[in-house]
Order: C-alpha cells, then structure tokens, then sequence
C-alpha cells in the first residue's frame, strides 16, 4: 500500500474544506446555537431535579460532555450515507468506481481532509475554550493520549457503520429516510445526545452490547475521567478495537455482496 | 495485430420490476415479485486492436452504455466472455482501471472545487504515475493547446467546453492503453467541438491509446473513426469500415434545391410528387434523398423543374449522418 496515494486525497480534502470558508462559519454558529439550547435545557432539568448530581454527574460534567459530544460530532460526521447516495442516484459512482483504489477507501481518504480541518477549527478551539473556562475539570495527562487512540478507533467504526447504511442506498435508491434514521440511532445510543451514565440500568445493558457506545461515548469517558485505572482504559479501547475490526468486515462484505447487485442507471 | 478488447458473445439482462400505475398499483408494487427481464445486451462480439478509434454508435437506449459498463468493469455481463488488456474487467475492476481512462459526457472526474493542476496532481499520486511521465505528459499537452489558462481555474468555475477538454486532458494523463469517451461533445459550440475533436485525434496518434467513442454527432464520426460499430435494441448492426458503409447506401444522393416562399408548405407538395424519395426543409434549402437505383437524380431535378421555380441547387453524395439515420430507421438487410 502506497501511503502516498492516500495522503493525496487527504491534502486535497483539505483545500477543498478551506475553499468554504462561509460554510465554516455558519457551522461553527450553528453549533454554538445548538449548545445555547444544550446549556439551557440541561439548567432546568438541573434546577427541576433538586439535586446537585444526576446519574452520578454533575451540571458541570455533563455540559463539558455534551460539548465535547457536539464539537466530536462536528468533525467525526462525514455524511457518507448522502454522499454514496447522491452518487448512486446520479451515477457519478460510476466514476469513483473507475478509480484504481477501492470504492470503500477511496471514499474514507476522500474525507479524511475534512478531518483535519474540522479538528482544527472546532474541535481544538472547543476543547480549549472549555479547558480554560472550567479551570482544570480536564486533566491534562496521560487521558490526552488514550482519548486520541480512541478517537481514531471511534473514526473507523461510526466510518464503518456510514458505509454499511450508505451501501443500502443500493438497493432502495433514496437517501433522506435512512440517513435520518442512521443519525438519530448513532447520536441516541452513542450517548452523544444525552450521556449513558442517565440511560436507565436496562437501556445501558442493551446499548453496551451494540457498537455505537464506542463511537462517542468512549473516547469522552476516556478524555474526562481524571484518573483512569489501566483496566478500565484497556477494556474501553479493547472494546473499540473489537468493534473497529467487526464492523470493518460487516460493511466490507456487505458492500462486497451489493457490488455485486449493482445495476447503475444510466443512458 | 493482437486484440485489446475481446469480446465474444456477451448478453446482459436486467431484472426490472413490472410497476403498476395509480395509487393502489404502487402499494400492490411494495410487495410485488413481478418481474420481467429486459435484455440490453444481445449477442454481442467484436475484437478492438491496440491504436483504433472505434465509433461506437446506436440510438438513444440501444445498450451503448451498458456495454461501455461491461467493458470497464462496473457491470457483470450475463453470458459472453470479455477480454481488455488480457484481464477480465469486472473481476479485476480496481486492476483494470488503472488502464483505462474514462470520460462521460455529462460527468466529470475532476475535483469541482479545485484547479484543474491540483486535480492532475491527485490523479498522479493515485494512479501512481512517475514525475518524469507525468512531466512528460504536461509537456505534450503543452504543444498540443494553450492549457495554462485552464490550469490554474477551478473546475466549477469553468465553461462546459473547457470542462470537457479539463476531462479529456485528466482521462489521459496516466497514459491508459484504452479511453473510452461516452458522447464528449455533447451541449458543446462548433469550435470547441473541433477541438476536441483535434486533440483526440493527437492523443491517438502520438500515444497509440484505443478509444471507444460513443456519440451521436457524425461529425465526431467523420472527423475521427475509421471503424464503427452499430448497435440496437442490444443487436450488432454493423461493424466495418466507415467508407465501406458509405458503399452500403451508395446509391443514395440527396438534391438540394433553392426555391422563393414557403420552403416547409413547397416541401410537403414535393413530398406528394416523389412519394419514393424523402423530403426535408430547413431555412435554405429542401432537401430530397435520391435513391439512384430507383430514380436518376436528372429526372427528379426534370420534374421539380416543371411544376416549381427553382432558383439555386446543390448535389451532395449521402452524408454518414444520413446513412446512420437510414441504418437506425430501417436496419441492415
């Protein structure tokens, strides 16, 4: 494997991002207006519930999670379900297909430039801002670097899961529905909408089972957890890894077998 | 001459839902398993050489496409074997396609937010091409037409010409040993379509690339094909020779004639007097296709005479465009 080949598109995914500087903009306001709600709802249900911690996790934690939640989600979302859909229902796959590398990782490198700009301008501002205003509730230390390997595990399996839904544009030729569906049922079992640590016991047991936990939720208990006991950290990323591996090979061979169904529309 | 593409027999079908029509007809349609299956392909088989350009032609829906799909490797076909470059296309998609270079006419492989030289630059790094071929390659570019202006544009500012030329240039450039360009001048102005038309046949001839050419403007025909290939309703009709088709009709000549008033309203009169022969009317002239075998050009050109006031005329040997519109229409006995 010629890295080169990859880091090319890498380097053009992010000029290609820099180009919209406008779209930039608006979404780090849209994301901003998104938290003023957060703030705002979870004050209430504070305020509602008497007590100073709910499930475990006070006012303070839970916001620094969902802030975190939503820059994360600002940077890991790649909208790959749209973009194999458009592509399917406009033909252009064919094109991508006619590429020397495969469909599936020419795809993740074709977005993997957005990353490292959507890193850099909202999720490492973020991060900061919200280091510096909570005055050290996030410890800088080991968790930093845990977080960063869970990142790129978590990137992998929520890339994974887009394919796999992306590939059933394939067979039903619309979009809207199943991505709408795909997102709400990653950012509700991930906990990137509302923390687990408020799921009731039940709901955890079922969500623990299922892959989304790792995308979200594992790499945030990583980064905030001050003191992690090497067991913990261990099975976390285990965890991930697992799901890395097995999601890897679900949607490579789902896409494998749908290749195969394909009937592209076209004159 | 050994073949680059081999193509024996290949059928493919689809399997298409019978739809039903109305409301009720769609919900019954969720749960339908009425199938029928439509053949696109039937029976095809030709053997392409390193170096030709191949006209590949056939009207709208005549399973042009789905045979380009069969040889670049996105489509299985159903029964036939296909050879390009000495590996079967849709097992080896991946490994194929660094071999051919493609260019559909509506689409485009360029990055659209990008300049044209950072989109060259990506298909350098992926398909893995040396900086001295690459350079190489610019060079030749360069000698062909001014690129400059282009290279430095975004694509998605650039006009339908300039982005077609953009595609060509990108379908080029890693050198593959087959282009396969599906209707490249379509929506373009007559200049740019000359100059597609001359950098295609440069690129042939310098390079030794084959290109399959699917279009359905004869001048494309003219300009570039020694050979083509018809096809419809998935049925070969014809692979020779485009002189030798021109045989196939050689008995027919059109007659132009230039008469005053109403060109249209004389034309349907004409069409009464000659119902052998068919007539059309454009803004100068009515044109009426002779078949010599039938009727000699003199005595029709006679007989006009008679009944209407003709004040210019042109005799023309039967275009390609014709003979294909005849080959469309009619068939091949």
């Amino acid at each position: 494997m010629k890295l080169k080949r990859y880091l090319t598109l890498t380097r053009a995914g992010i000029i290609e991002s820099l180009q919209f500087r406008l779209s930039a903009f608006i979404m780090v306001l849209g994301n901003l207006l998104y938290l003023i709600v957060v703030y705002f709802l979870w004050r209430s249900i504070y305020d509602s519930a008497g007590t100073d911690a709910v499930g475990g996790m006070t006012f303070t934690d839970t916001l620094i999670y969902l802030v975190l939640a939503t820059a994360l989600f600002g940077f890991m979302e790649m909208y790959a379900v749209w973009e194999i859909g458009r592509s399917i229902q406009s033909g252009q796959i064919v094109l991508d297909l006619l590429k020397p590398i495969p469909y599936r990782r020419y795809l993740f490198w074709s977005y993997s430039g957005s990353f490292v700009t959507q890193f850099c301008f909202t999720f490492l501002p973020t991060f900061l801002v919200v280091a510096l205003v909570t005055h050290g509730a996030i410890h800088f230390g080991l968790n930093l670097l845990f977080f960063v390997v869970s990142v790129v595990l978590a990137v992998s399996i929520n890339y994974s899961i887009d394919f796999l839904v992306g590939t059933i544009c394939l067979y039903t030729e619309s979009i809207w529905g199943i991505n709408i569906m795909k997102q709400v049922i990653v950012l509700l079992l991930s906990g990137a909408t509302i923390p687990l640590a408020f799921f009731p016991a039940a709901l955890r047991q079922v969500v623990n089972c299922l892959p989304f936990a790792s995308i979200y939720n594992a790499p945030l208990t990583l980064l905030l957890e001050p003191r992690p006991e090497p067991r913990m950290v261990l099975e976390t990323l285990g965890m991930q890894l697992l799901w890395a591996v097995v999601m890897n090979i679900l949607s490579k061979g789902f896409w494998r077998i749908s290749l195969r169904q394909i009937t592209v529309n076209g004159g | 001459m050994t073949p680059i593409i081999e193509i024996k027999h290949i059928t493919k079908e689809f399997r298409v839902l019978n739809r039903r029509e109305g409301l009720r007809g769609s919900l019954q349609d969720l749960f339908s398993r009425n199938y029928k299956i439509v053949r696109a392909v039937d029976d095809i088989s030709m053997e392409i050489g390193q170096g030709e350009i191949v006209g590949y032609l056939g009207p709208n829906g005549a399973g042009k496409s789905t045979t380009i799909k069969m040889m670049t490797g996105v489509l299985e076909p159903t029964s036939g074997e296909i050879l390009v470059a000495g590996s079967v296309p849709y097992r080896s998609r991946t490994k194929n396609a660094g071999q051919i270079g493609v260019v559909f006419g509506q689409r485009s492989q360029l990055w659209w937010a990008l300049p044209l030289i950072e989109s060259f630059r990506l298909l350098k790094d992926i398909y893995c091409i040396p900086d001295a071929a690459y350079q190489e390659m610019l060079d030749f570019y360069r000698s062909l037409m001014d690129i400059e202006p282009l290279l430095h544009k975004p694509v998605r500012q650039m006009s339908l010409g300039q982005r077609t030329l953009s595609d060509i240039l990108a379908a080029f450039l890693h050198d593959p040993k087959i282009v396969f360009l599906d209707e490249p001048t379509i929506g373009l102005d007559v200049a740019m379509k000359a100059r597609i038309r001359t950098l295609i046949h440069a690129l042939n001839r310098e390079k030794h690339t084959t290109v399959i050419l699917t279009t359905h403007d004869m001048g494309d025909v003219d300009a570039l094909c020694r050979r083509i290939v018809i096809i419809d309703k998935g049925r070969m009709l014809y692979d020779n020779d485009i002189t030798h088709l021109r045989g196939f009709f050689g008995a027919y000549r059109t007659l132009k004639v230039r008469m005053d008033g109403d060109l249209a309203a004389q034309a349907a009169v004409i069409r009464k007097e000659l119902p052998d022969c068919s007539v059309t009317a454009d803004e100068e002239w009515i044109s009426v296709l002779v078949n010599e075998e039938q009727a000699r050009v003199l005595d029709v050109l006679a007989l006009l005479q008679k009944t209407h006031d003709i004040r210019d005329m042109q005799l023309q040997e039967i275009s390609t465009e014709e003979v294909i519109k005849k080959i469309y229409e009619e068939g091949v006995q």
